[in-house]
Formats: structure tokens, sequence, C-alpha cells
């Protein structure tokens, strides 16, 4: 069960929550500037824009000693790049399970590495093509990430920034061979060899984001600025679609009650 | 530890190099390189076009790209690449921009038509019926006609086996693609596979791994399989024509692999890459022929198919308003019917 924090807040005192159940979630929407490319479609950059929506999940948790913070991020982006005339409809999806141990430098600023998995498909669509007007895109990595996390006091509010960097390792990516149609893959089902083997020489992706979290009076809102580098190079057929997406939305912190709580825990009455 | 894992991301960073791919200017020079490397790195006939009738394309780009120098205009510039894409004798192969859509014809203009939609009437009488675009009807002597004149949109099941529930008494068919310049693979698959009662071994296709001439994956075998609804296996005559292309070409090299059809007209018009597209610098868009479909004794079938009976429309017939190929078909079905 998931309570807002307010409404802890009316009952209980801060001391007598339990870090390993507050749970920050947000939701941002935004626009993001297109470049793809992907030479199964076409040899030149394409330019253009969409829409970003991400949803993050960020909760606490410890075995021994030791400290961990999970998170989970969901993102997708709708857009549209253009060569001239030429058109490229961009779908692309990724869900990311990530695990973090804190390090502490000194002050304010804490350092947080760990890993992730991330899985993430979509599609370049060209309307003009007949027999090839997609490029499909799917895979899982394993990725290196890290982030550092500033707090910092403008009058008596406290605001939050955090950089977060992932980078894939290792994985296994879908792509086709040089010239193979789709027709051969999913028509007539000659799907050997489909399947590689990712790491940063043949698919060396990346995404930065920076995120500052503001206080209002109700709730935090956050804004963002994501790099997503998305690349790959494989059976001569290159790919690269970098968004800088710009999101703004509002993050919440709820408080997770379990069921066998006394009913004082959460009751605002 | 902290130091070590920032060493190691710092390095990841400096190893992530930017993913890019060679680009030709915006300039007629430049967009006729790019158009020249799509065509000798993706398109999948050069080898067989050299074989064949001697293309040297690096001969090709030394003629061409002196003439895009010399280019006072884009429509100009359209016209020498639509020229250049002709010397691979390929109506696959295609340029398209504001000025249109560069095509080769050769494949069918430089030979007899054998076939008139005129004379075709005399045959489909009144009567006839048209089911998911397939003309059909009854001839003389219980003997089946259908006509399918494209396969730009997929067949219904239920369709075919409607038509073939009311043509169910006849001793034969003939089945008339004359002029079919294709459409999708798939809607000739699935109408072939009405065809047949097991899975058939009709051929095979490739594409290229690389870009060489000749790197290519081993041909993969294509089978036949029974289509959903009515079979028809009684006789068959397929009647072709120089216009039959593409995916209609392919139709035919997959009845030609089925004991009960014989193929009869001219020879067809080829086209047996599937086609893919990319583009220019300035936006024009190339379709080229990217994956080879070889027939079932591995033999390209991209100039045409041979018929197993040569019949060419006669001039007499034609004035008298005589179909000599569907008489011929007609003649052979009943034969058949007579021998069994």
């Amino acid at each position: 069960m998931l309570l807002p924090s307010a409404a802890v807040a009316q009952h209980s005192t801060r001391d007598a929550i339990n870090p390993y159940r507050v749970v920050q979630r947000s939701t941002l929407h935004g626009i993001s500037l297109l470049n793809t490319l992907d030479t199964y479609l076409s040899g030149y950059d394409h330019k253009g824009a969409g829409y970003h929506i991400q949803h993050e999940t960020l909760r606490r948790a410890h075995t021994g000693s030791y400290n961990w913070i999970f998170r989970t991020r969901t993102d997708a982006t709708l857009g549209i790049a253009t060569q001239h005339s030429n058109s490229q409809l961009l779908l692309m999806a990724s869900r990311r399970w990530s695990g973090y141990h804190p390090f502490t430098i000194g002050g304010n600023l804490k350092i947080l590495a760990g890993a992730q998995i991330r899985a993430e498909g979509g599609a370049l669509y060209t309307p003009a093509y007949s027999n090839n007007p997609v490029s499909a895109k799917a895979g899982v990595t394993m990725d290196a990430s890290a982030m550092a996390v500033y707090t910092f006091l403008i009058g008596e509010k406290e605001y939050r920034a955090r950089y977060t960097m992932d980078i894939p390792l290792i994985g296994a990516l879908f792509a086709p061979e040089y010239g193979q149609s789709y027709y051969e893959i999913f028509g007539l089902g000659h799907t050997r060899g489909i399947i590689h083997i990712s790491s940063p020489f043949n698919a060396p992706s990346m995404t930065h984001s920076f995120v500052i979290d503001i206080p209002t009076r109700k709730s935090t809102l956050r804004i963002a600025y994501i790099a997503d580098i998305y690349q790959s190079d494989i059976n001569s057929l290159r790919t690269h679609i970098y968004t800088h997406s710009f999101l703004v939305g509002y993050s919440r912190t709820i408080y997770k009650v379990k069921r066998n709580d006394p009913i004082e825990a959460y009751s605002p009455l | 530890m902290l130091h070590n894992i920032s060493t190691m991301l710092a390095a990841l960073v400096l190893a992530t190099g930017c993913i890019e791919e060679e680009n030709f200017g915006n300039s007629p020079q430049g967009n006729l390189e790019a158009l020249w490397s799509i065509i000798d790195e993706r398109y999948c006939f050069l080898a067989y076009a050299e074989e064949q009738y001697g293309l040297c394309w690096d001969d090709v780009y030394t003629r061409y790209h002196k003439q895009a120098a010399d280019a006072q205009s884009n429509a100009e510039l359209f016209d020498i690449m639509g020229n250049m894409l002709r010397e691979l004798r390929d109506g696959h192969v295609n340029l398209s921009s504001e000025y249109g859509m560069s095509y080769y014809w050769d494949w069918k203009l430089g030979y007899p038509i054998n076939f008139s939609d005129s004379i075709q009437r005399n045959y489909l009488g009144k009567d006839f019926r048209i089911n998911n675009g397939i003309y059909y009807t009854v001839l003389q002597d219980s003997v089946a006609y259908a006509y399918v004149g494209s396969f730009a949109n997929a067949f219904g099941n239920s369709n075919i086996t409607a038509i073939m529930a009311h043509l169910a008494h006849c001793k034969g068919l003939i089945l008339d693609i004359r002029n079919n310049g294709g459409g999708m693979l798939t809607a000739a698959e699935q109408f072939a596979s009405h065809f047949t009662a097991e899975k058939t071994h009709c051929g095979y296709i490739q594409h290229k791994t690389g870009k060489g001439h000749n790197d290519f994956s081993k041909p993969d075998p294509l089978y036949l399989e029974p289509g959903k609804g009515a079979l028809w296996l009684r006789p068959v005559v397929l009647l072709t024509n120089r216009g039959v292309f593409s995916s209609a070409n392919h139709f035919t090299m997959l009845m030609r692999a089925l004991p009960q059809v014989t193929v009869m007209g001219d020879k067809t018009g080829g086209g047996s890459g599937m086609p893919l597209s990319s583009n220019l610098p300035n936006g024009w868009n190339v379709r080229f022929s990217a994956c080879p479909i070889l027939d079932k004794e591995k033999r390209h079938t991209e100039f045409g198919i041979e018929p197993d009976t040569v019949v060419n429309m006669g001039s007499e017939d034609w004035n008298s308003g005589r179909d000599t190929m569907i008489d011929a078909a007609t003649r052979h079905i009943l034969q058949q019917y007579d021998s069994n």
C-alpha cells in the first residue's frame, strides 16, 4: 500500500519514518531533438523532434550493513526526423533496472556507483520505402551506471541536482545481415545470425541525464535534460539515434505501508 | 574503489566514438557518387550482369561522373542518373524525385505484347465473375479461365476458395497472369499455395552479406506450403508474357515447380531481385534489387523464365479476335483430360 508523504507527515514524526519504505516516483514529459542515421534505410542523418515521456522510481534497500539505492526507469520517445523531403518516424522505448551503492564524498555530495540491466526496443519507419520501410531495434544490455547527487539550500528550501551516466558494457541486440530483408526474417523465418553480442566496440552507446529537483509548496518540480546516444555498427550497418530531451514534471515521495502495520501508522484520523 | 570505477568509466567514454557514415556532398558529382556507391555496395546483380552482358560498373562511373559534372540543372542531373541506372537493365531499379521516376522498360517493351484485353473480353463474355480482383469464368468444353492482373493486394483464402468452388466442375484451369507487373511477394505465395497439397521446394533466396559484388549468404530454400481452404490439383496452364514481372515472375517460378502446372506463352519479364530503397544527399530516393531469388535449380530468373511451351499471339488470330494462347491452353487441358 502506498500513501503520499503528506499523509504520513500529519500523524507521525519524521523520525518514525522508515527510510527503506520511502519511494520517490516521478513522471516527466517533454520534447526531444532527434538525429537519426540508419544505413539500412539511408546513409544520411535525419533531424527532427519528438515527444519523450519518462517514469522513474527510486527506493532504498539494505543488505546487512550495506545500503543500496534501486532505480527503475522507463523512457519512450516518439518523433519524426527528416532529410530533405524524406521522413523517418522514430519510436524507441527502454526500461532500466539499476542498483547503486552510495558513497558520501563530503558535505552535500554523494556519488553512487552501480550496474543496471537495460532492455530497449523500437523502430525507425520510412513511409516512402515499399519493401524495407522499417529498421527494428531490440536489445538487452548490462550497463555500468553512476550518479552524482548534490543537495543545496536556497533560502530555506532544499534543492537537489543529480547527474547520471549509463554506459552499456555487454549485451545482445538484433541486427539483420547487411542486405537481408525483413521478409526473409519475419516472412520466411530465416533468423540465422540476427542476434549479436553487443559491446562498446560495436555498440558504443551511453546516456547522460541531469536532473534538478525544485521544492514547491506541495510537491517537487523536476526539470531534466537527457542525452541518449544509441549507436551500433554491425554487419556494416551503421546506426545512431541521438536524442536530446528536455523534460519537466513532478516527483512525489510516497511511504510504503505494509499490510500488518497498525492503522495508526498511516490513518490521518 | 571509486577511483577505479571512475577511471574505467572515463576510459569507456573516451573509447565511445561517434558512429557516422561517409557522406557525399550535395553537389551533382556528390549525388552521382552516392548513387553509384549504393548500387556498387548494395545492388545484388552486378556480378550477374557482368557475366550476362559484360557490365563494368567502374566504367559506368567514369562515363557518367563527367556528365554529372557538366549538368546544367537538377532536371538534367536526374536524367543523367536515370540513364546510369538503366545500364543495369533492371525494372526494379528506379530513381524518384520531384522530376518523376526513372524506369527501365526494355524488359517488356522490346518484345511482342502477346495480350489484348479487347480479345480477352471475347472469352470472358458477359457472365464472368470478379472476386478479389480475379476475373473468372467457364469457357467452352468446361475449361476454367481466371485472370490475375496484379499481386498488389493480398488475397483472402475464402475468396480463393469461393472461386475454386465455382470452377470445381471444370476439367482444368487456364490461369492467365499476362501483363501482371507484380506487387507483393506474399500475395503471390499465398495464391500459389492453393495449388499444392504438400510442402514443395520451389527455389532459393539469398541476400548480400557485405559490400563486395559477390558477398552473398548461402541460398536458403523456399518452400510452398498448402494454403488454407480449397486446393486446385487438376491441370493448370499458366499463361505468361513479357509483362509478367517481379512478384508475378516469382509466382511463375513457384507454379513451375508444381507437377500439374504447364507454363505456356512467352518468356516472363523477370525481376527476381527483391527491391530495397535508400536515398541520396539531395533527398532523391533510389530503389534497387537487393535479394536475388533463384529457381529450384539455383538459376537466376532476373531476366525472365522460359515457358514450358512457347506460344505467341498470331496476327491472324489477333485480327479475328482470337487469343492464340488461350486457345492453345484449352487444347492442352482437353488433351490432358482425355489422356487421363
